[in-house]
């Protein structure tokens, strides 16, 4: 897993942290059992305040998406799937970030709809 | 109640007629990474010496985790590691062992294998005079005599001055792990704000002596953002917007500002003010700052 933070984005960077390991999910690159970072491996890649890390952590742990195995680390737990709520999420958060874009850009939603679908067909060919 | 490892009560100091503090209320948490940003001059330096009972304010007094900075100076000084602007050292005929050795007295804490940790982790090599040091081999060495006694509070005076792109950011990934070893409380003063961005949680803007703004940054990223709007041809802005207002970039139609208050009070004010907003990004740190020292200027 590869956590990236984007110094434009709006949200806060335990929130991103907790969405990197969320994408890691929904895309396999990060599977039940695998462990993540330490909390001062990540911190110290990421240049953060471990304490960043540690909320990202703690909520993930709340939410069940992860466990602490005492003296071990920190690990995917066994029981996340991709689930298709997590995969609807994804794809909502992709369509909102291309709706605002097309927003900025004075572009309407069919237009940006069918120039999508449009390209997807070139690609495909 | 949030403990404060720093806590100052209308802190105000003059040099001559000149105002270097006024009647400044930091406050800041145990735990936290704390920017202090400003401009040349706006009293960031004297902050930290105040601090450490190096100068005297005028009025109002400073605590250190509940220390009074100047009846308990020796105590508060042995809480702290402390990285000054200067890259002058009193001692220059000296290596940088019998230097390290020297301080290291200073503090019981002392922890030498942390410390000969440092000097291999920086680089420093420890037979070389303190006087011949470039300003990055300066700094570096002054990072170890800060570190190495593990204080619960870390003042740093533009840490990164100095230092190559390479070195700066394995320091500071350094002090992210330090961070994660030891429990502290950070200050860093700068106005390199961009370099030490991703590591600050709270933030607070001096502008000639005056503490104008201090927020954690997630408030701050929450809370100051650009809004792009639309507006009809010869449109004036209302008084009330152009108090809040605290940058305009007047383009025709468009118009640009960066606002601070919550995101939806600001729209319905644009939108009362017959102002459609077009677009909200939110800013990057140093942007944010500089935001709040356009305003104080006008």
């Amino acid at each position: 897993m590869l956590v990236n933070l984007d110094p434009n984005d709006g949200r806060p960077l335990y929130l991103q942290i907790m969405d990197e390991v969320r994408r890691a999910l929904a895309v396999g690159t990060l599977r039940a059992e695998d462990p993540l970072p330490s909390v001062r491996e990540l911190a110290a890649e990421l240049v953060v305040n471990p304490r960043t890390v540690s909320q990202a952590y703690q909520e993930l742990e709340r939410a069940g998406v992860i466990y602490v195995r005492r003296g071990q680390g920190t690990f995917v737990s066994p029981t996340v799937r991709r689930s298709a709520g997590e995969r609807r999420s994804l794809a909502l958060a992709v369509a909102k970030r291309a709706l605002l874009e097309a927003r900025r850009n004075g572009v309407g939603v069919e237009e940006l709809v069918t120039m999508i679908q449009k390209l997807a067909a070139r690609e495909d060919e | 109640m949030t403990a404060f490892a720093v806590a100052t009560h209308g802190l105000s100091m003059r040099y001559g007629k000149q105002a270097a503090l006024s009647a400044v209320d930091l406050r800041i948490p145990e735990g936290a990474v704390y920017v202090l940003i400003g401009a040349n001059g706006a009293g960031k330096s004297t902050m930290m010496k105040v601090l450490l009972n190096l100068e005297r304010p005028d009025a109002g007094r400073a605590e250190v985790f509940g220390l009074d900075t100047r009846s308990q100076g020796p105590q508060v000084r042995a809480q702290v590691g402390y990285m000054p602007e200067s890259h002058e050292h009193a001692y220059a005929w000296i290596t940088c062992e019998r230097l390290i050795r020297h301080v290291a007295r200073n503090y019981p804490a002392w922890d030498h294998e942390y410390a000969a940790q440092l000097i291999r982790i920086f680089g420093v090599r420890p037979d070389r005079k303190v006087g011949t040091l470039s300003k990055g081999e300066n700094r570096r060495l002054q990072f170890i005599l800060a570190l190495a006694h593990r204080p619960p509070l870390l003042l740093l005076d533009e840490p990164t001055d100095g230092l190559d792109p390479v070195v700066r950011n394995r320091t500071l990934a350094h002090l992210a792990e330090h961070l994660a070893d030891t429990p502290t409380t950070v200050v860093i003063a700068t106005h390199h704000i961009h370099e030490v961005e991703s590591l600050a949680d709270r933030v607070g803007v001096l502008s000639a002596g005056r503490l104008v703004a201090q927020m954690s940054r997630d408030e701050l990223r929450r809370t100051v953002l650009r809004y792009r709007v639309e507006v009809p041809e010869g449109w004036e802005a209302p008084p009330e917007l152009r108090i809040a207002s605290l940058r305009r970039s007047p383009g025709g139609r468009e118009a640009q500002w960066t606002l601070a208050g919550e995101e939806r009070d600001v729209t319905a004010r644009l939108a009362a003010a017959g102002a459609t907003v077009r677009d909200v990004t939110p800013l990057a740190l140093e942007e944010a700052a500089l935001a709040f020292l356009a305003g104080e200027e006008k």
